[in-house]
């Protein structure tokens, strides 16, 4: 969830008027944002909605709140939609047919007005990290650069260039680098270089003069995409795989700056192949469509009986142009929203237009059983008999190492559930059995007073290629005696006198397992089937764990016995 | 002022009834008090500790004692007997051929046949064979007598004093005697030291109370059944215990603490008409993310968030007509009233195998078979990939469900939350915020003032997105929802680290307790 920082005085001014203390968080919970701390004049503010990139900026949370507030809905006269699209004059983005394949979308816009302030160009390259990373997976689906517009000239030409011929100066060094070598060497190459990497031509925008713009997704050049304070005349632009996500962001940044106080004008890219919205596409674009709720459902999924202006209104308050058609709310989306899949997502809105709290909690009076599963109920049973025999119960973590679960164990640990991209060595494998959870239990309490029973019912999984899954989960219990006589007849009579309370019938038979000394060691059977395995613990597992104490254990398939 | 009796052992008990108030000694008691052998210095251990008896004088003696070489050469003889004897019964020899005779190693034969040459009992004659020239010198009587003697001993205390042995005895068995490590030598030397005691002024005045008491030290220790069944517990007292005395501890056999806690919970939400339902730890990409419309690009389904299996990393089939619905809700909405995400959804990705990353997929599982209405929860083992640390766990339980029903809507919704902040939780006070999950809409969070923790945000819930229910065949309303219930097992415990909930060391997890 993306945490921004913003200047407070800025943000105030976004909102309308100063609001601090319980008063300003409760606000921002309209916003589904909590207050994270105040650092000097910088507000620390966590957005929870991940489908609202446009609440992740200053000038887009204070829009929201300022909205809620009562302020008017502003209007954003710059937008292009089908039938109505506004001139871009010279300002064209020309695409090249191999990018088809390789980063399809382009969009822009450009912005004149005062010369920016540090405030206004931190902001703006927060919200380029904030959508990038949070909403554009990381520049895979939306990368954003901005521009000195005074410094280029139209039509910017993005084509698919060949990485070991074209070259620039990238953002921040002072040689040319070819675009290979940008991204083995460049730090932005590093972090995004993989994006594009496995393309024989990489995306790159250079102006009518072939000057780079940039190579989109990693870096911008560093002169015409070295953007600092005092500049007045910008160009943004935006790469990326999916059209929508694309406008949508564009849309977003165009806003926040036409909020700043500049004029936004549009930029047309032309397409040699064709997009969901055409060949050419002059953005900022108004591509949303309108969304309806039925004034009953409205009421149903509420439990309220709103009339259908009551209900309009209350959504009004977040922003959107609702319009009432009969019994139906009908909602056009704003620019910088497309969170509206369904009818419910306006009731989101008139819910937190009317104001959660005025919302009276009712006890539904559907009667329903309460019922613990059958697994539950008889892991109880086994727990009780467990502690009854003298055992303190344990409950472990089920992920571990090759290790803990396979090398100290004496087993091959073909049947064990490997994680493909585990997080490190110690947390790569789900565990198999109860027994080395217990044995590392001892391994890490030989200065607790003897004799240890330890024991815990809880699961395992194992590989099983019966199973549709490949695997199977099984309640398991595990227990295991450390003292200096523990040994198979210790356990065989524990196990005896489980089986007698639980009622179940039983037979040994002798096996061979590598955790159990050899002829110490057996297989349960009950109704043919293999239900557990029990025995004196091999002396060489003892000493792969680092114990000297001897150990008996027994694990028993719960499943098989419900 | 009184001493308390009851910390004296009836050992010393009958000690002190019974000794000598100026000469105390094992040896003067052994007539009177039948201990055992150790018990006597056991008792004056304990007085002196106690300041009842005081050492009057100490003296050293010296004992030998037989050894196992010694009981050896007591049962089959000195090589010199042999030799002599040999030499007597057969005539002249060489040395070679009595060490062939007797089995013994040259070095030992000629030893032995040294000692008696020196003495003039044997000699070599012309031929180099051994003769006898005179008699068994009384030295080697001597060494016999001794070892006779302590053979004998042996039987009782295993010792020879040194002060019963005459001038002679004792220049003998100088010879065949050592101190440390006596293994090798027919006698071991030992020094033993004799104390004698006084009682103190103190130990008479206890003396005299116990006399004063009546008594007697032969008080029962423990009742035996011997006892019960012949009567004799009819005539006997019993001995007073200390009753302060600190317990001894017993292991007992007991459930985990973090156990009992989840085990509440449950009985709880069943006590509140929920269900329990439960799921597989290895799950599919399909009941984990998709079935519950995130859609496949969500960044919380990124492969540093969620942990893939490595083999088998497919399931065989995802279950009809759930993967075709639900992936044309992803799609275009299928018929849900919803335009849905616009992409086109991969079949293969969705068979994934992955590591169950929150007990949602539980809840989904459970709706194409949920009953109407209907309360589910589960206490779920989930997997995130994150760093593990205090308030990190590699895996660790989520507590979730959800509740369908015709008259389920957004206030029933928020009633279900006051009920869990105020039964499960045992809140005063609660607050209620609008809330994200990728799934509901609404969504609201219930923060709440628990009476220890102060305000904490208890739990999530929200109705499920009618893209993710209609799909998988459900057409009422439903309510989803999750408790934090970790802080409050944390304090249940008097934690505060989650990765102690799972601890290894077993001390730790037997003194536990529960508030």
């Amino acid at each position: 969830m993306p945490k921004i920082e913003v200047n407070e005085d800025s943000l105030y001014k976004y909102i309308g008027k100063k609001i601090t203390g319980d008063e300003f968080i409760k606000l921002l919970s309209v916003a589904k944002a909590e207050f994270d701390g105040q650092e000097g004049d910088i507000l620390k503010i966590e957005l929870n909605d991940t489908n609202r990139p446009d609440l992740w900026s200053a000038p887009g949370l204070g829009r929201q709140l300022r909205q809620y507030l009562g302020g008017e809905r502003k209007e954003y006269p710059f937008f292009s939609m089908n039938g109505n699209v506004k001139e871009s004059g010279s300002r064209i983005i020309e695409v090249d047919p191999a990018l088809k394949d390789i980063r399809p979308y382009v969009t822009g816009f450009a912005v004149k007005g005062k010369s920016i302030d540090e405030a206004l160009l931190k902001d703006i390259i927060q919200t380029q990290e904030k959508i990038c990373w949070n909403y554009g997976q990381k520049r895979r689906s939306i990368a954003m650069g901005i521009y000195r517009s005074d410094l280029f000239t139209y039509p910017v030409k993005y084509f698919a260039a060949n990485p070991d011929k074209e070259a620039f100066v990238p953002l921040g060094l002072d040689k040319k680098l070819t675009l290979r070598e940008v991204i083995k060497q460049h730090q932005k190459g590093q972090e995004f270089g993989a994006i594009i990497a496995g393309f024989d031509k990489y995306p790159y925008l250079v102006d009518s003069q072939g000057k780079a713009l940039s190579l989109p997704p990693v870096t911008n050049s560093n002169d015409i995409g070295a953007v600092v304070v005092g500049d007045k005349e910008l160009f943004v632009e935006m790469t990326g795989t999916d059209i929508y996500s694309l406008l949508l962001a564009t849309s977003i940044v165009a806003c926040d700056l036409y909020d700043a106080g500049y004029e936004v004008f549009p930029v047309k890219t032309v397409y040699p192949y064709d997009t969901p919205l055409g060949r050419e596409i002059t953005a900022p674009f108004y591509f949303q469509q309108p969304v309806k709720a039925d004034i009953t459902f409205v009421n149903k999924w509420l439990g309220e009986s709103f009339t259908v202006e009551e209900a309009a209104n209350y959504a009004r308050k977040m922003g959107c142009r609702v319009e009432v058609n009969g019994e139906n709310i009908v909602l056009n989306p704003a620019e910088y929203r497309n969170d509206f899949l369904h009818s419910v997502d306006i009731i989101e809105d008139i819910m937190i237009g009317k104001g959660l709290t005025t919302f009276e909690p009712v006890m539904t009076d559907d009667f329903t059983m309460g019922r613990l599963t059958d697994a539950t109920i008889f892991g109880r049973k086994i727990k009780n008999i467990m502690v009854g025999l003298g055992f303190q119960e344990m409950i472990y973590n089920y992920l571990g190492s090759a290790k803990d679960f396979i090398e100290k164990m004496n087993i091959n640990g073909s049947h064990v559930i490997k994680i493909a991209n585990p997080m490190s060595e110690n947390f790569e494998y789900l565990r198999p059995s109860i027994i080395p959870s217990l044995l590392n239990s001892e391994s890490v309490s030989g200065n607790a007073v003897y004799p240890h029973k330890i024991f815990e019912t809880g699961k395992v999984a194992v590989k099983d290629p019966k199973e549709n899954y490949g695997t199977i989960t099984i309640n398991s219990l595990g227990f295991l005696s450390a003292d200096k006589d523990a040994g198979f007849n210790l356990v065989s009579s524990q196990l005896s006198a489980i089986m007698f309370y639980i009622s179940v019938d039983y037979t040994l038979e002798e096996a061979e397992d590598g955790r159990f000394i050899k002829g110490r060691c057996a297989q349960i059977i009950s109704n043919g089937k293999i239900i557990g395995i029990m025995g004196e613990i091999n002396p060489q597992v003892l000493e792969n764990w680092g114990i000297s104490v001897p150990c008996a254990a027994c694990e028993i398939n719960l499943d098989l016995l419900l | 002022m009184d001493y308390d009796i009851k910390t004296l052992h009836p050992l010393e008990i009958k000690l002190l009834l019974n000794a000598d108030e100026e000469n105390i000694s094992a040896e003067n008691l052994m007539d009177k008090l039948a201990f055992k052998a150790g018990q006597y210095n056991q008792a004056f251990s304990w007085l002196s500790a106690k300041k009842l008896i005081e050492e009057k004088e100490k003296k050293q003696r010296v004992i030998y004692e037989i050894t196992d070489v010694g009981r050896d050469l007591q049962k089959t003889g000195t090589p010199a007997e042999k030799i002599f004897n040999l030499v007597k019964e057969k005539g002249a020899l060489t040395l070679t051929d009595i060490s062939a005779a007797l089995s013994l190693e040259n070095k030992d034969t000629g030893a032995a046949f040294g000692q008696m040459s020196k003495a003039g009992v044997m000699a070599l004659n012309e031929e180099k064979k051994a003769v006898i020239t005179g008699e068994m010198p009384p030295l080697m009587k001597e060494v016999r007598a001794l070892l006779d003697k302590g053979a004998a001993a042996a039987f009782a205390s295993g010792e020879l004093e040194e002060n019963t042995l005459s001038k002679s005895e004792i220049e003998a068995m100088s010879t065949i005697s050592k101190k440390r490590g006596g293994g090798s030598a027919p006698f071991r030397i030992v020094e033993r030291e004799d104390v004698t005691y006084r009682m103190t002024p103190e130990g008479k005045q206890v003396k005299a109370q116990l006399k004063a008491q009546g008594v007697s030290g032969n008080e029962i220790g423990s009742l035996t059944p011997d006892m019960l069944t012949d009567g004799s517990w009819k005539n006997a007292t019993f001995r007073s215990y200390n009753v302060n005395t600190p317990p001894a501890r017993v292991l007992l056999g007991r459930h985990s603490s973090y156990s009992e806690f989840l085990d509440g919970v449950k009985d709880k939400l069943v006590s509140l008409g929920f269900e329990e339902f439960d799921g597989p730890l290895v799950e599919t990409e399909f009941w984990n993310c998709d079935a519950l419309f995130m859609p496949q690009f969500h960044s919380a389904r990124d492969i540093h968030d969620v942990y893939h299996v490595a083999e088998p990393n497919k399931a065989k089939e995802i279950q009809q007509p759930y993967l075709d619905q639900v992936a044309e809700a992803h799609k275009n909405g299928w018929k849900t009233g919803s335009r849905g995400w616009g992409y086109n959804f991969d079949k293969e990705f969705t068979k994934r195998l992955i590591l169950r990353s929150q007990g949602t997929a539980i809840s989904a599982r459970t709706l194409p078979n949920a009953k109407i209405p209907g309360k589910y929860f589960g206490i779920a083992r989930c997997f995130r990939y994150d760093k593990v640390d205090a308030t990190h766990l590699s895996d660790f339980y989520q507590t979730e469900g959800i509740v369908l029903g015709e008259d389920v809507n957004f206030k029933t919704l928020l009633g279900l939350l006051k009920m869990f902040a105020e039964e499960v939780a045992g809140a005063t006070e609660v607050m209620y915020v609008p809330g994200y999950f990728p799934f509901t809409e609404p969504s609201v969070e219930i923060h709440i003032k628990h009476p220890v923790l102060g305000w904490f945000e208890l739990g999530g819930s929200g109705i499920f997105r009618p893209e993710l229910t209609e799909p998988l065949g459900i057409h009422v309303p439903v309510i989803a929802w999750g408790l934090g219930i970790d802080r409050m097992a944390l304090m249940s415990l008097g934690l505060n680290d989650l990765r102690e909930l799972f601890t290894s060391n077993i001390e730790s997890v037997r003194l536990r307790r529960s508030k």
